[in-house]
């Protein structure tokens, strides 16, 4: 018997043990009392760092709240931390090894360009992404992959959102214009509030809107007064602003001898509380989209219980809406792998497509056909407030219901949307 | 179409007096020790950073006396900075190949990143802009802020003092043989080490200078650092490198491209600012006023 074994046999064994560890180490991942390995690969250096850290915060507050209540299936979840630096090569290989390492559902993106590569490699590695803030279209439309998931509002839902709110709140205010960042989600992101206007305030307003060129701006440069000026001159009486983070607390502040804002309505993407946070005083009074406000979600006890975790662990009673992203990914993988009882790829992808799980905004669905989630949005209107030792307040809040702003599913098709004639 | 013309010159005027501000100590360093500073934007960060807070005693409402004190503080604290960066740094980079000065300079810009970071964290902050500079003169379709005024006026007054002391004094005299024969300085009785010394003390305290009289012009964070760098470098190497004076008509003649680009070119921002530096040093590779009018 011994000596029916050749070389050859050993060397195919051999070869085939190879191909099969990954699997079979995944499967030993998926059982027993071992932790559950979560892998949160997010920006924890480079230009979105500031909004990775919030995403890593809420990441760690959720799994120690799970583990607190005994884990998934009372197995305890172990976070396995990496920077994808903000680049999609950086992400890449991160994700590969936090595979290797059996952390093969991963959470944490920030950046629509790592996004888009999180698809093919995913499905090549046999993991799951879940986004937290990546704003790209194109994931649930034409670079739709089975392995990646939304479970936060797209761009499409936010930004038609604002334009909803606009049509029910200032029906009077019917030209607009845009400072708009020149890449992909700045373009993508006007052309879809540009939809909503044209959608909604006809619907709402019983009101034609005349949309004008927008003022398309440079990243990350130190001077936007030219542009400013533009905006100044244009006969708009709304603004729609999706410029980002240091760009924008730097137009707004050299906006403000213009008096670019002071008699128009300023509806801003998705700043949350950064402007104000840096303006404080000096910023304008303006409706801005968030992930998550602690005010809107009183009384919803993962909200609460979020939000004193937040405070206890950092000391900042003003946290950022990503903090309820990465803290809502980590309780879907919980719900799904309970829901699937296992932590297996297909598994756990199946469990993920169409459900229904709570979080800090309330209760989202994870629609089944493109992987998007359907949830409220949520808005704020921040005034300047010197009284206020913040120099800010938030005023008014919203939630708008999820099911009247997104598009029907169209995985694998380019989104549609209205041009102005 | 007055109006156009007079927003557009204005607004011109501030993005190149702002640049100059920065680039200005990048130039002389570069004019005198041939150093190339990769992180002069670092440490013109660290100075907006420092304005901010000796700034912030004062709440929301800043005497113009607290913001140029502000500024002077950021000066004084990147030249003592200077001090210590010279000795351990620049001094062993002047006789190394220029790829060891990019390493050494761009790791100084990490050291910069990182004690931002530690020091004043993540947050975006910004500083309002010192009482009786928050408005704006109305000249007809023409918006002029005063705060933009406040920066031409500053850039064009460390111009002034630079093109003075470098052109008009012994000392200026004294730095432009430096620059051209170090060895015959020497020879004559010159302590060149001191000089090399004093100059980067300069460059830096220029650096905190135009972090403190900018820093109510921009956001702070992190970034900034890389924000005015790439434009300061386009204005360094279209002077002429190491040329104040060159650095100055090149901030004015690059401030016009981008002023002009972003009116009528709305669309294609920076395209024609960088079209401009690759046409400017294909006519003319040692730039605008090339050695003639080094340091």
């Amino acid at each position: 018997m011994i000596n029916s074994i050749n070389r050859r046999t050993v060397l195919t064994a051999l070869g085939a043990s190879a191909l099969a560890t990954p699997f079979i180490s995944r499967r030993s991942f998926a059982q027993g009392s071992d932790p559950i390995k979560i892998g949160v690969l997010t920006a924890l250096s480079g230009a979105q760092e500031f909004i990775g850290n919030f995403v890593l915060t809420g990441a760690q507050i959720a799994a120690d709240q799970i583990n607190a209540a005994g884990g998934i299936n009372g197995r305890q979840v172990q976070l396995e931390v990496r920077d994808d630096r903000n680049a999609p090569a950086d992400a890449t290989t991160a994700a590969r090894e936090l595979v290797g390492l059996g952390a093969h559902l991963q959470l944490g993106t920030i950046s629509s360009a790592i996004a888009l590569a999180m698809g093919p490699l995913m499905q090549q590695e046999g993991g799951i992404a879940l986004t937290c803030g990546a704003g790209t279209e194109k994931l649930n439309h034409e670079n739709y992959s089975d392995h990646v998931f939304r479970p936060g509002d797209s761009p499409y839902m936010r930004n038609r959102a604002e334009a909803q709110l606009l049509a029910q709140r200032n029906p009077d205010v019917t030209t607009w214009t845009g400072l708009v960042p020149d890449h992909e989600y700045g373009r993508t992101t006007w052309a879809v509030f540009m939809d909503g206007l044209l959608q909604f305030y006809p619907e709402i307003a019983k009101k034609e809107v005349e949309i004008l060129d927008p003022i398309i701006v440079p990243y990350g440069v130190g001077d936007y007064r030219t542009f400013v000026t533009q905006a100044a001159r244009t006969p708009a009486n709304g603004i729609y602003n999706s410029t980002y983070g240091g760009d924008s607390v730097t137009l707004f502040q050299q906006a403000r001898p213009f008096k670019l804002f002071e008699d128009r309505i300023l509806m801003d993407s998705a700043n949350e509380f950064i402007v104000a946070e840096a303006l404080k005083a000096q910023t304008p009074s303006f409706w801005t989209g968030i992930h998550w406000y602690y005010e809107t979600n009183k009384g919803n006890p993962l909200s609460d219980a979020l939000y004193a975790d937040y405070v206890k662990k950092t000391g900042n009673e003003q946290p950022m809406g990503w903090v309820a992203e990465a803290h809502a990914a980590l309780y879907a993988y919980k719900a799904a792998i309970e829901k699937a009882g296992s932590t297996e790829t297909a598994d756990v992808i199946a469990a993920l497509k169409g459900l229904e799980w709570d979080t800090a905004t309330g209760k989202r669905i994870m629609r089944a056909e493109d992987n998007q989630v359907i949830k409220d949005v949520e808005m704020i209107y921040i005034e300047p407030d010197a009284s206020d030792p913040k120099g800010y307040k938030v005023t008014d809040y919203v939630k708008v219901d999820g099911n009247t702003v997104i598009e029907p599913a169209m995985p694998g098709q380019k989104m549609e949307l209205r041009k102005p004639t | 179409m007055t109006g156009d013309l007079l927003t557009i010159l204005f607004n011109a005027m501030t993005w190149s007096m702002a640049t100059f501000l920065v680039a200005s100590g990048l130039t002389i360093v570069f004019g005198i020790l041939h150093v190339l500073n990769f992180s002069h934007g670092g440490f013109f960060m660290i100075g907006a950073y420092v304005a901010y807070t000796v700034l912030n005693y004062f709440g929301f409402e800043i005497p113009l006396y607290a913001y140029l004190g502000g500024a002077l503080v950021a000066a004084v604290a990147m030249g003592v900075v200077g001090v210590g960066v010279d000795a351990v740094v620049f001094r062993r980079l002047q006789n190394v190949e220029g790829v060891y000065v990019l390493i050494a300079t761009y790791a100084l810009l990490l050291v910069c990143d990182g004690f931002v970071k530690l020091v004043w964290g993540l947050n975006y902050l910004s500083v309002s802009p010192p009482n009786g500079l928050l408005d704006a003169i109305f000249m007809g379709d023409a918006i002029l802020p005063t705060f933009s005024l406040f920066v031409i006026g500053c850039g064009l007054v460390v111009f002034l003092l630079l093109e003075g002391v470098l052109n008009h004094t012994s000392v200026g005299r004294t730095l432009q043989a430096i620059a051209i024969d170090p060895w015959m300085a020497r020879a004559v009785g010159i302590d060149v080490s001191a000089v090399y010394r004093a100059t980067v003390v300069a460059g830096f305290a220029l650096a905190g200078l135009a972090g403190g009289l900018l820093v109510a012009n921009q956001s702070l964070s992190p970034e900034l650092a890389h924000i005015y760098i790439l434009q300061a470098f386009g204005v360094v190497i279209i002077g002429g490198m190491g040329s104040i004076r060159g650095a100055f008509v090149a901030s004015i003649f690059l401030g016009f491209v981008e002023a002009v680009s972003a009116t009528y070119l709305p669309n294609y921002p920076g395209v024609l600012f960088f079209a401009t530096i690759a046409l400017v040093l294909v006519i003319r590779p040692q730039g605008l006023l090339g050695k003639e009018a080094t340091a």
